[in-house]
């Protein structure tokens, strides 16, 4: 039951991470994506639909990605390029995805009478390596994007502090005047960012309809986009932090999945469910180190 | 004839329909330490983040060896050897010295031990004391400033702009600093130095540029001119002589009195050890001392914000040690705080309502239960015509002001609010000469309506025209409380050092 647990917990991290991962590479450039939520639900509905009409799994998580980047330009175009307010712009754009998923679906699909599904993406069990008692099957027998994730951390460790671009990108969320004066375009450092984070994030979003559920809904993502935010701040801007922080919710949800599927009437499930955003909050509350970028949150405006 | 290193033709800037520079035009040599010399608001740190890349001229053309060239960011300038150290210096202070300097300037994977050992043995070299691995928010202002200059070398820059590079730094620091810029333009490279200081001018320069209201009023060699000269090109409107009225010593009687006032913070040292002193009416007393000796604390005791742990203050043979701000200022209390941008102006708002904040209670705003704003139009466009404030009237934006105007209002704004008491903390730093001009009078026409008046200052020649008493603070405690003129500013050095004369100070 543990390594059942446990291999559940590897997986549904996965989403949480992309999410987290992209965000701390956007938030050290200084621009919180709070239009995450919105950019995750937008990620799934696309990869949904594309993977129920192209019968091709491949084809959703790229369509998912493309439209994870969609609407992440319209909120760097409007948090970077035109220097609106991050918070107001991202929640406006949340509400707008969240309008707009549920209307495309009706006239994509109607009504319904079963619900539409597709198959998820397969497991793939990596020869020898899957065989090995209890690691094997947390650690390799896991999904295709699952896998991704074992590289990006590392890799997003190595750019953040090992490269010229990973310096850049540190200094502009501490100061970006700095940044400016040493002849690098500010605005294009941040607007990549955000871009890059629509894709990931959009990725993100199709894990939970095409990586996990195999259909889609329009409460899908349920406050997870706003889960691998708090995760960035909770995992103190760091790749690593954010890696630790979405194994501890990995295994919240996981946990709560097993608690729903056994008949243990001990404690309600309704508690399990909440447990990822109890811990949030109690998260937030006991951190201690703070690394917050300088800058986090406000527009670079240099006169010309 | 040598074609100028660099040289700027005709250059033409406006903001919004300000003009910031108006063809202006002048050249640079190798070998040669320009200075760009103005008052704040003149135009040369414009012409400079022209030059820099940093802002786009609007006409005009810039030539490097007689060839036209096209600067459009800092990285084309840098192409052209060009470095600038900005007046705000531009580090990264959660970043280490090595990440400060190589940024934007590698390439790929960082080879983190290389480069810093390239930094640490450039800094040696040059004989900078400045540790290549220390965060930047670990260093002094001085060793910042370092980097910056280490910076530019790091780029192999051959025109190093330094944009008022003394303000921040000490006598020492300042003297190592004009060495190096000696040195580094006999080796054949070129200095502009940006400055509202005559004594740097004279001391550093081969020649000056006179920049003011955007435009170039003269180009001298340093042989051909003195400070007075200098000094008539850059302010329009000649200095009035100020003259320290007298005030008959009988005639005075106590205003302020402080009596054996200390303020501690968490057991330690305390901030301020038993200081106890009288100001008079017609006095101004001033208050001197190395920055931080518990100047701030005092003001701050003085005016409400800081909570004393003994002693008492009275105001008029009043008890005010354990009133709130509020009443102080219902009292007749002004101040004139030393952080204008933290404690003097909300800078977002027009200068009616900051001229109303500080007594924003009070009834004579009120009409009606709504603000009076014809009262408060009328007020405030006095205050602007007698301080000689440049703005575009009275629902002019704070921040849209230069340093100079914002001290302007305040010191206006204090004066009318002012009883019978009024402290000013460091009222003219950061300013220019014409500004510090207009504060000065206005401290002196206190003086003449009877007002008593603290002046706390670390400038000494500021001490010396206008108190008539001094108090030396050093480590919170008065070293000794003095006329004025029986001090001279070496007698006053020792003092703030922290020698003690015995038996020489007078009773406060």
């Amino acid at each position: 039951m543990i390594v059942n647990l446990l291999s559940r917990a590897m997986m549904m991290s996965t989403p949480l991470l992309f999410g987290a991962l992209s965000e701390v590479f956007a938030e050290r450039t200084g621009v919180m994506v709070t239009a995450i939520e919105g950019i995750f639900l937008m990620g799934a509905w696309a990869g949904f639909t594309t993977a129920y009409i192209s019968g091709s799994l491949s084809m959703g998580l790229l369509f998912a990605a493309l439209a994870g980047l969609l609407v992440s330009i319209l909120y760097a175009y409007l948090c970077v390029s035109l220097k609106q307010h991050q918070i107001v712009t991202g929640t406006a754009i949340n509400i707008l995805v969240a309008g707009l998923c549920s209307f495309l679906q009706r006239v994509v699909f109607g009504v319904p009478l079963s619900p539409l599904t597709v198959e998820p993406l397969q497991k793939i069990a990596i020869p020898l390596l899957s065989k090995i008692p209890v690691l094997g099957p947390i650690f390799f027998n896991q999904n295709i994007l699952t896998y991704s994730v074992y590289l990006l951390v590392p890799l997003g460790f190595f750019i953040l502090y090992k490269t010229s671009l990973g310096l850049i990108i540190r200094s502009t969320g501490e100061n970006p005047e700095a940044v400016d004066v040493s002849g690098i375009n500010v605005s294009k450092v941040r607007f990549v960012a955000v871009m890059f984070s629509g894709l990931m994030c959009g990725v993100a979003g199709a894990f939970y309809s095409i990586g996990y559920l195999g259909m889609f809904t329009t409460n899908i993502i349920g406050g997870r986009g706003w889960i691998a935010f708090a995760i960035c701040f909770l995992g103190n801007w760091n790749p690593i932090g954010a890696f630790v922080g979405t194994i501890i919710f990995g295994l919240a949800e996981a946990f709560a999945i097993l608690m729903q599927s056994s008949s243990s009437t001990f404690l309600p499930n309704e508690l399990f469910i909440a447990l990822p955003y109890i811990l949030t909050i109690i998260l937030t509350i006991s951190r201690k180190s703070f690394n917050v970028p300088a800058k986090l949150g406000s527009a670079y405006v240099k006169e010309n | 004839m040598e074609k100028p290193f660099f040289e700027l033709k005709d250059i033409s800037k406006y903001f919004a329909k300000v003009i910031a520079n108006k063809d202006v035009s002048f050249s640079v040599n190798r070998g040669e330490v320009l200075a760009l010399l103005g008052e704040n608001g003149a135009g040369k740190s414009t012409c400079m983040k022209i030059l820099y890349g940093l802002y786009r001229a609007d006409k005009g053309e810039i030539f490097k060896d007689g060839v036209p060239i096209i600067i459009k960011s800092p990285k084309d300038a840098m192409r052209y050897k060009v470095s600038m150290i900005q007046q705000h210096f531009s580090l990264v202070s959660a970043h280490t010295v090595t990440e400060n300097i190589i940024l934007g300037n590698v390439k790929g994977k960082i080879n983190w031990e290389e480069e810093s050992n390239r930094i640490q043995h450039l800094a040696d070299k040059y004989g900078f004391s400045v540790d290549a691995k220390k965060k930047i928010k670990d260093l002094t202002v001085g060793e910042q400033q370092k980097v910056e200059i280490l910076k530019a070398l790091y780029l192999d820059a051959n025109l190093l702009i330094m944009d008022e590079p003394t303000a921040v730094l000490t006598p020492q620091e300042i003297d190592n600093l004009m060495n190096f810029v000696k040195d580094y333009s006999k080796q054949g490279n070129a200095v502009i130095f940006i400055t509202h200081k005559l004594k740097e001018v004279m001391s550093v320069a081969n020649r000056i540029i006179v920049m003011r209201n955007g435009m170039v009023y003269g180009n001298v060699n340093k042989e051909d001119t003195d400070e007075i000269r200098l000094s008539k090109l850059m302010i329009e409107n000649s200095i009035e002589e100020l003259e320290k009225p007298k005030v008959d010593e009988l005639k005075k009687e106590v205003c302020v009195s402080l009596k054996n006032i200390c303020v501690k913070e968490d057991q330690e040292i305390p901030l301020l050890n038993n200081i106890s002193f009288d100001i008079h009416k017609g006095e101004i007393f001033g208050v001197a001392g190395v920055s931080g000796n518990g100047q701030q604390e005092l003001c701050m005791a003085l005016c409400g914000a800081q909570k004393i742990n003994s002693g008492s203050i009275y105001l008029n043979n009043k008890d005010i040690s354990n009133l709130s701000i509020k009443d102080r200022i219902g009292l007749g209390m002004a101040y004139v705080p030393s952080d204008r941008h933290r404690y003097g102006l909300v800078m977002s708002m027009s200068l009616a309502e900051n001229i109303l904040l500080k007594t924003s209670y009070s009834k004579q705003w009120s009409k009606n239960g709504l603000i009076d704003k014809k009262k408060l139009k009328d007020t405030t466009n006095g205050i602007l015509k007698d301080f000689r404030v440049k703005a575009s009237g009275p629902f002019a934006i704070a921040k849209e002001l230069s340093g100079g105007n914002q001290q302007k209002v305040i010191v206006g704004r204090e004066v009318e609010n002012c009883g019978d008491f009024i402290i000013f903390d460091q009222p003219t730093r950061g300013l220019d000469l014409g500004a510090i001009n207009n504060v000065h009078s206005a401290i002196l026409s206190e003086k003449e309506k009877g007002k008593a008046i603290l002046l706390v200052s670390t400038e000494l020649s500021e001490i010396f025209t206008l108190c008539d008493r001094v108090a030396v603070f050093y480590k919170g405690e008065i070293q000794g409380i003095y006329n004025t003129s029986d001090l001279n500013s070496e007698k006053i050095g020792l003092l703030m050092a922290g020698y003690k004369n015995e038996g020489e100070s007078i009773n406060g």
